[in-house]
Parts: structure tokens; C-alpha cells; sequence
């Protein structure tokens, strides 16, 4: 109940902030963040697109989450997600298979080429030690620069534009109502949220995640075998922003070019943040940013404010949330972020 | 014969030209985290720099403000990393991640608002600009003057960490803080001047980019150059001298993509290179990577 209070503290504080900066440069907040929210919320359009960007949000926020509770902190959603939506591109174009085997089978590999992504950074943390904190910001970049070269040479499709060849149409998610983008990718995404919250609580699996973020030294005294169990939570993690990379390709652009996402990898640690790492947490904070980013371009045309206005908020938000994780110091979001604080490499 | 020393000098010259904003923000990467704090800010304190630097010189006209500015910027983002990592203990990952949000989105909110443009600033008085009314010579001195200026910061920090009392106690401070509050030194005192002395020298090097190497700002203009100091820093064992390397190194790769345009090699996998070499370094391929014990360790009294 604390940790829900200061969750909405942090997200009130930064939205007040925000209104304060409006106040500062003589525009309304009232009528700005009024248009965000018509905008978002105010038409069948406007609702099914803002669930449209929640969706990666959700997805990538889940695999931050699971990763938090595990005591790991994925900075590199972004980059499995790249992965994964690069892989799944592929793959739908060069496949052709009836449209009930051909979806699942695009999802799959989204998900096992992001989950293998992040799982590089959790094999270096189990076996070397290595903070995948700053691994997963270098696999980041990697992932980026491999993928531009691939669409620009190896993998360009006939088009004259850096991207890959269009996925097959048995492998496109149409709209589940006509002239909005929603696709049945975001009730897959709330099933993946009530299936990891499942999962978390109720499978031996799940406990021994959630032992080795409590305390890795007691989980091995438990029986966990440690390394593996942390291998399993980064695959994990990265298979969910893998899988975001697969419904962002299959639902919206049918293709992979660099232009993907706009940083939902990044957007998805504050994400968690703010759920306190908890999966149904994650829906709500989800369709918190899916709300600002989608009602921030309505905020822009109708109000005046500049959309980046919204990135401002997202940065305080994260920044409040670090305040407000201490108050209550045995708090599950301190013990799961990071190993005892050690950046570089962790603390055997 | 003469054409290939040519070349090379060519090469060398862009590769220190290149690195320079990389080595500030490394430097500054390496003094907070020898005190035990974790900057993962730098990108965003490089952007804030870059974003002040350019908006002083719209404003003064004066390069020395323009520089200034950018230095007071990113050393204010780094204060308020010292405050809640310091004073308020919160996980210091997540606050740089936070500032790194906050300070690019504050700049392009900033862009619009002010210059009514959004995505680039107007062209501004910078140190390239000055070269074409006043002749190359003195552009060349000026713009010199920032790279000498980054050589001899690094030999200072590498006098003061392992030649003076002040940086015997900053790297106890880093290595075993309670220890170090025993022998009497001021834990919190350390750490707060180090952080936001990182931030000054993250806030020169974005400065560097924006009023240096072009007169402008512009949304992305830092490009995970924050990164890629933070990546130096550990390539460079978090000191002075290996940080530095490891950015002349890393400085060299840019400017070779510049070189072999039309070679075989394409340019995404030479940038790769500096954060492949950083993991291979951490996981301890190449002589293991190690960072102060309290690296990252909030300090409870």
C-alpha cells in the first residue's frame, strides 16, 4: 500500500513539475495536458492508439520487471528489442506458412532471438561476474549498429529505403477495429502480464527468481543454482522485449527499418520503476506512458506545449521513483535493483 | 611514400580531435566512480553542456561563456545526482538513467520553446565559426586550446589521484568509505565534490561538441558518446591515464571510418568496436576490469 502511494506520489510530483515548466514558458497546463488527455482518451481512435503504444511498453516493461525481481537491472530492452523485431522480420518474409502457424512461429522467434540477446549479459554476470548492467548498455549499441548494417546492405529488401523486405501477409496482425492500428497484439500483452504474475507467485521457477533478487548468497544456500537461475531471468526479460520487437513488426510496420521504436526499451525501465516490478503494476504504468506519449502529440497541435515536454515528465518520474524506493528501505525495488550496487562487475 | 605519412598524420590529427569530448566526460566518469559514485548521467550532462554552451553564445557572443555554461550545466545535473545518490541514498543507476531522460528532453523542449525550432538551434558564434572571419590561424589556436586544455586535466587528475593527500583520501573514499570515516576524512564532502566535478568535465566535453566541432545544437547531436566514455572508463580501468588510452583509441576508430569511406569495412562495425572490446574487458579476457570496491555503494553513516 506504501509503495502504491509513492508510485502515484512520483508520478504526480513529475506531472506537477511539468505543469510548473508550462507555467514558465506562459502556456496553460490545464488546457495542455486537457488536449493530452482528449486527445488520448477522447475518441475511438485516440483510445485504441494509445493502447497501440502501450503495448510495446507493457511487453518491454514486463522483461525490465521480471529481470528487477531477479536482482538484475536490463538496461538493454532496447537493443532485444531490435533484435527480436530484426529476427521476426526476417523470418516472416522468407517463411510462408498458413496464418494460424505462421504468427505464433514470428512471435517465437522474436522472442528466442531477444531472449538469447540478454542472455549473453546474464551468461557474462553468472560466469565472469560482469555487471550486465553496463553489458546490456554495450550489447545495446551493438544490437543498433548490427542492425543498420544489416538493413542497409545484407538484408535489404528491393526497396531503395534501409529497410527489410515486407513480411509475407499471412504473417500480418490486421486491426481488431477498422480504421485504428489496435491489433490483437495488446490482449496478447495482458495475458503475458497475468501469465507472468502467475508464474512469479506460483512456480518453483518463479520463487527461485524472486530468491536470488531478495539475496543471491541465501538462494544458494536454499539450493538455487544461482547461475543458471540468472541466465534463465535475463532470457526471460529479453524474450519479452523481444517479443515487443515482433508485434511492433507484425501489427504496424510489416518490416523492420532503424526507425522501429522510439526508445520503448528505454521508456520500459521507468515503466517498471513505477509498478515497483510488480507484472499487473506494469499494465497500469504501461498505459500511464502509452497515454503521455500518445496524448503528447494532440498536447503539441492543440495546445502549443512541445511534445518533448513529455520526455521531461518521464525523466522526473524515474527520478522520484529512485527517491521514493528508500523511504521504505527494505522495499522490494531497492533489494532488486542491481547486485549490492556494484557497477563493473558484482560481488561474488 | 609522403602520402602515406600524410595520411597517417591526417588520421591521428582527427582521431585526438575525435576523442577530445570522449575524454573529458571519461575523466569525469573516472573521479566520481574512484569516489564511489556511479555516473551513468554522462550522456545526458554531455547533452546538457552541449545545449548551454550553445545557448550562451546566442545569447554573449563570448566563446569563454559559451564554455563556461556548458561546464556549469553539466556540473548543476551532476549536483542533483550527488543530492539523491549522496544525501537521499537512492540507487545510483537510476538516478543517471533519469538525468540522461530529463536533460535530452529538457534540451528539445528548450529548442522549441526558445528558438521556436525544434530539432536544431540557429547557428551560433563557436570556435569553427571564427575561423572563417578571422583566418585559420587563430580558430586552430582556439579550438587547440580545448584539446590541450583535456591532455593536461588528465595529467592533473593523475598527479592529484596517486601523488597528493586529496586523492589518497577520494579513492578510500571509493575503496572502503567507512574506513576512510574513521581515519577522519569528510565521506559526503568527497563524494559530492567529486560527482559534480565529473559533471563539469561531462558538461566541457558536450560544450566541445556543440561550440567545437560544429556551432550548433541539435536533438541526438551527443550520440551515445556518454556511453562510450563510460565505456572508456572501464576499458581504462578507472584511471586517468587507461581512461584516456581508451578513448584516443576509440577516438582513433571514428576517424578511421572517415579514412576508409570506400574501403571494404563498413562503418557500423568499426563503431562497434569500442563496446565490444568494453565487455570482452569486463568478463576479464584481457586482464580483468576491475572497479573500486564501493563503486556504486551508497555510504550510510
Amino acid at each position: 500500500m506504501n509503495r502504491l502511494a509513492s508510485s502515484f506520489a512520483a508520478a504526480a510530483l513529475a506531472l506537477a513539475a511539468g505543469a510548473l515548466a508550462m507555467l514558465a514558458f506562459h502556456a496553460d497546463p490545464i488546457a495542455a495536458y486537457g488536449a493530452l488527455l482528449q486527445g488520448a482518451l477522447g475518441s475511438v481512435q485516440g483510445t485504441a492508439e494509445t493502447f497501440v503504444q502501450t503495448t510495446p511498453l507493457l511487453l518491454t516493461g514486463l522483461g525490465v520487471a521480471v529481470a528487477f525481481r531477479a536482482g538484475l537491472f536490463n538496461i538493454g530492452a532496447e537493443g532485444q528489442l531490435v533484435v527480436g523485431a530484426l529476427c521476426s522480420a526476417v523470418f516472416g518474409a522468407w517463411v510462408h506458412l498458413p496464418t494460424l502457424a505462421e504468427i505464433p512461429l514470428c512471435f517465437a522467434v522474436g522472442a528466442a532471438a531477444g531472449g538469447l540477446w540478454a542472455a549473453i549479459a546474464g551468461w557474462l554476470r553468472a560466469r565472469f561476474g560482469a555487471s550486465e548492467i553496463i553489458t546490456t548498455i554495450m550489447l545495446n549499441y551493438i544490437a543498433f549498429l548490427g542492425a543498420n548494417y544489416l538493413v542497409s546492405g545484407p538484408l535489404r529488401g528491393s526497396n531503395a529505403a534501409p529497410e527489410t523486405a515486407p513480411i509475407s501477409p499471412s504473417a500480418v496482425l490486421h486491426p481488431l477495429v477498422s480504421g485504428t492500428r489496435l491489433t490483437a497484439a495488446f490482449p496478447l500483452a495482458l495475458i503475458a502480464a497475468a501469465a507472468l504474475a502467475w508464474w512469479l507467485r506460483r512456480t518453483v521457477a518463479g520463487y527461485e527468481l524472486r530468491a536470488v533478487g531478495q539475496s543471491e548468497r541465501a538462494a544458494r544456500y536454499a539450493g538455487v543454482n544461482v547461475g543458471p537461475a540468472i541466465v534463465r531471468a535475463m532470457a526471460l526479460s529479453g524474450a519479452l522485449a523481444g517479443l515487443a520487437g515482433s508485434t511492433e513488426v507484425l501489427g504496424l510496420l510489416h518490416r523492420f527499418n532503424a526507425q522501429l521504436s522510439p526508445g520503448y526499451g528505454f521508456t520500459s525501465i521507468a515503466v517498471a520503476l513505477l509498478a515497483n516490478s510488480s507484472p499487473l503494476g506494469v499494465i497500469v504504468s504501461a498505459f500511464f506512458f502509452g497515454l503521455l506519449q500518445n496524448g503528447a502529440l494532440f498536447m503539441q497541435a492543440y495546445a502549443g506545449v512541445p511534445k518533448d515536454l513529455v520526455s521531461v515528465v518521464e525523466g522526473l518520474v524515474i527520478l522520484f521513483s529512485a527517491a521514493g524506493m528508500l523511504r521504505s528501505a527494505r522495499g522490494r525495488a531497492r533489494v532488486a535493483v542491481g547486485p549490492e550496487g556494484g557497477v563493473g562487475t558484482a560481488p561474488t | 611514400m609522403n602520402s602515406a605519412l600524410a595520411i597517417a598524420t591526417t588520421v591521428a590529427g582527427i582521431a585526438i580531435l575525435k576523442s577530445t569530448p570522449l575524454i573529458y566526460a571519461a575523466l569525469g566518469g573516472v573521479i566520481s566512480e574512484n569516489a564511489g559514485v556511479v555516473n551513468i548521467g554522462l550522456e545526458g550532462m554531455m547533452a546538457g553542456g552541449a545545449f548551454a554552451a550553445v545557448l550562451a553564445s546566442y545569447y554573449t557572443h563570448s566563446l569563454p561563456a559559451a564554455v563556461i555554461a556548458g561546464a556549469f550545466v553539466g556540473g548543476a545535473l551532476a549536483l542533483v545526482l550527488a543530492y539523491f545518490a549522496i544525501a537521499l541514498r537512492a540507487n545510483q543507476i537510476i538516478v543517471g538513467m533519469a538525468l540522461n531522460v530529463f536533460a535530452v528532453g529538457a534540451a528539445a523542449l528548450l529548442l522549441t520553446v526558445l528558438f521556436g525550432q525544434p530539432g536544431t538551434s540557429p547557428e551560433v558564434r563557436s570556435f569553427s565559426s571564427i575561423a572563417s572571419s578571422s583566418g585559420p590561424g587563430i580558430a586552430a589556436t582556439l579550438h587547440y586550446a580545448l584539446v590541450w586544455m583535456a591532455l593536461g586535466l588528465v595529467l592533473c587528475a593523475h598527479v592529484i589521484l596517486y601523488r597528493t593527500r586529496v586523492g589518497l583520501h577520494l579513492r578510500a573514499v571509493g575503496e572502503q568509505p567507512r574506513a576512510a570515516a574513521v581515519a577522519g576524512i569528510d565521506v559526503m564532502k568527497i563524494r559530492y565534490v567529486a560527482t559534480v566535478l565529473g559533471g563539469v568535465l561531462a558538461g566541457l566535453g558536450g560544450a566541445y561538441l556543440s561550440v567545437g566541432e560544429v556551432d550548433l545544437y541539435s536533438d541526438g547531436m551527443v550520440a551515445g558518446r556518454g556511453f562510450i566514455a563510460l565505456a572508456a572508463v572501464i576499458f581504462g580501468k578507472w584511471t586517468p591515464l587507461g581512461s584516456f588510452g581508451a578513448c584516443l583509441f576509440f577516438g582513433l576508430f571514428s576517424s578511421l571510418q572517415i579514412a576508409l569511406q570506400r574501403a571494404t569495412v563498413p562503418a557500423q562495425l568499426l563503431e562497434m568496436l569500442p563496446y565490444a572490446l568494453t565487455i570482452v574487458a569486463l568478463a576479464g579476457f584481457i586482464g580483468r576490469s576491475r572497479p573500486p570496491a564501493s563503486d556504486g555503494v551508497p555510504y550510510e553513516p
